[in-house]
């Protein structure tokens, strides 16, 4: 339109100008005229042809200029796809290796809690064995520390008992071997006399004798008797010496018995003062321990709920993979989104045909495509932002 | 080392005395000290309170002495017995049979 407003222009201006040229200098004549209209002519013609050049070169330069905006743009867009591309590609794998992590750790963590949960309850089940034990209600049988002590005392106790009444027959014996002692000592006296009878027996046999001999043959009989008398004295003398050294030997034997006797009757009572001293002791301290256990016990009892409380809570909280899980799905499908663009810009191709509608078909592509994502976002799955929020069981 | 006897009110009572060692080697003595008090109700008081050691055979004497003591209608009484002699008759529950007076 320029180009034509601009031949009009020149036309005029070169037609106006050979009427001047022909009014100033040249007399108005039929060749003047045809001159002049000659000179138009090929004036007009030059501007015609010049006018084509330059449209033509214009039309040239148009479309290189075109083609060279058009070669821009679609590098742009190239570069944007292949950086859409590469940060798409990047957000993938680093949403999959969180995904994955999560997982695992989630996975570890559950485990450990689990395995927890399993001690916290054995924990539970030995603090009630030993309650139980503790205080003996499972089996009467059964030896309890307190009682061992308990018995132990009374054993202490029957002991000395038994000590005190051998002491007691002990001296009841020694009265019985003192009175038998004093009992052989009386024999003792008899068989003095006795031995006395003998000697004076003896003294008798030798008068005898002496008046047999004096007699002379008329006393030869008596002699015989007077000497057989003697012998009997004697003998009876040996007798009773035999039986005073049986009896010594009775005697010393009862010393020897005394002696048993003394020291059965005789234990010292210091080692068993000791040991009662160390077994009362002994109550006293398993008392203490009993009731310093019971406290830490029962303690220990009040604490295993808790620490399982605290465990159900833990994995209650393990819920946040699930959220987690589904946060990083719907990452995934902004980046579908961002795919379905790259896509689009990779099929966006200048040589089919006009430039201005491909553009205009990529605009209302990327309008769907932010509706849609708008409608995803909408619609998301996690609408869970706290994890106190309901109970999950995970096992 | 030795045993006293001391007889009071008409022979009702009757003082035994222990000084030093209370074992074995005096339980002549001792038996001597009681044996012919044959008088009913007679209280028999057993002075420990010079006795520096008593062994089992004490105690028996003790028991024997009780024993005499009831078979005349009579008790026994042990006198301010030291604090080791008190921790033996203790031990021998002695406190449940007998009389002790600090």
């Amino acid at each position: 339109m320029q180009n034509k407003l601009r031949l009009i222009l020149w036309t005029g201006g070169v037609v106006s100008i050979a009427i001047l040229i022909d009014l100033l200098f040249i007399e108005l004549s039929h060749f003047s005229v045809i001159f002049t209209l000659v000179l138009v002519a090929i004036f007009v013609f030059l501007i015609r042809e010049d006018h084509k050049n330059n449209l033509i070169q214009e039309e040239n330069n148009t479309a290189k200029g075109k083609t060279s905006t058009e070669q821009d743009i679609q590098n742009t867009l190239t570069s944007i796809a292949s950086l859409l591309n590469q940060q798409m590609i990047i957000i993938d794998t680093e949403v999959d290796r969180a995904s994955a992590l999560i997982r695992d750790a989630v996975t570890g963590i559950a485990d450990s809690f689990k395995y927890l949960k399993n001690l916290s309850e054995d924990q539970q089940q030995m603090l009630s064995t030993v309650i139980s034990h503790q205080q003996g209600i499972d089996d009467d049988k059964s030896m309890t520390i307190e009682s061992f002590v308990h018995d132990s005392s009374a054993t202490l106790e029957d002991f000395v008992q038994v000590i005190i009444a051998t002491s007691k027959q002990s001296l009841e014996a020694m009265s019985f071997t003192n009175e038998m002692s004093r009992q052989l000592e009386g024999i003792f006296s008899l068989l003095g006399q006795v031995e006395g009878l003998a000697s004076q027996t003896n003294l008798l046999a030798l008068n005898a004798a002496i008046e047999a001999a004096r007699a002379g043959d008329a006393g030869r009989g008596f002699a015989v008797v007077a000497n057989e008398v003697r012998a009997l004295s004697v003998n009876s003398t040996e007798l009773n010496n035999d039986i005073r050294i049986e009896i010594s030997k009775a005697q010393a034997i009862i010393e020897q018995l005394q002696g048993s006797v003394e020291s059965m009757a005789s234990a010292d009572m210091t080692s068993t003062l000791e040991a009662k001293n160390r077994v009362s002791e002994m109550v006293e301290h398993v008392g203490d321990v009993n009731n310093k256990t019971k406290t830490v016990v029962e303690e220990l009892t009040l604490l295993s709920p808790k620490i399982n409380e605290t465990v159900e809570i833990g994995i209650r909280s393990l819920q946040f993979e699930d959220l987690a899980h589904q946060t990083l799905t719907s990452l995934k499908s902004n980046t579908e989104t961002i795919n379905l663009l790259y896509q689009e810009m990779n099929q966006f191709d200048f040589q089919q045909g006009d430039s201005a509608e491909q553009l205009n078909v990529l605009q209302q592509k990327c309008q769907q495509l932010i509706q849609k994502a708008d409608y995803v976002n909408d619609n998301r799955s996690v609408s869970q932002s706290s994890m106190d929020e309901g109970e999950v069981e995970l096992f | 080392m030795s045993v006293k006897k001391q007889v009071t009110e008409n022979s009702k009572k009757i003082e035994i005395s222990i000084d030093g060692r209370f074992d074995f080697s005096l339980h002549q003595h001792f038996r001597d000290a009681y044996v012919n008090c044959k008088e009913n109700g007679q209280v028999f008081t057993l002075n420990l309170s010079t006795t520096s050691y008593m062994d089992s055979s004490a105690l028996g004497m003790i028991l024997l002495l009780k024993d005499h003591a009831e078979s005349h209608s009579g008790k026994v009484i042990i006198l301010r017995p030291s604090e080791s002699v008190n921790k033996i008759l203790e031990i021998a529950q002695f406190h449940r049979l007998l009389t002790i007076e600090q």
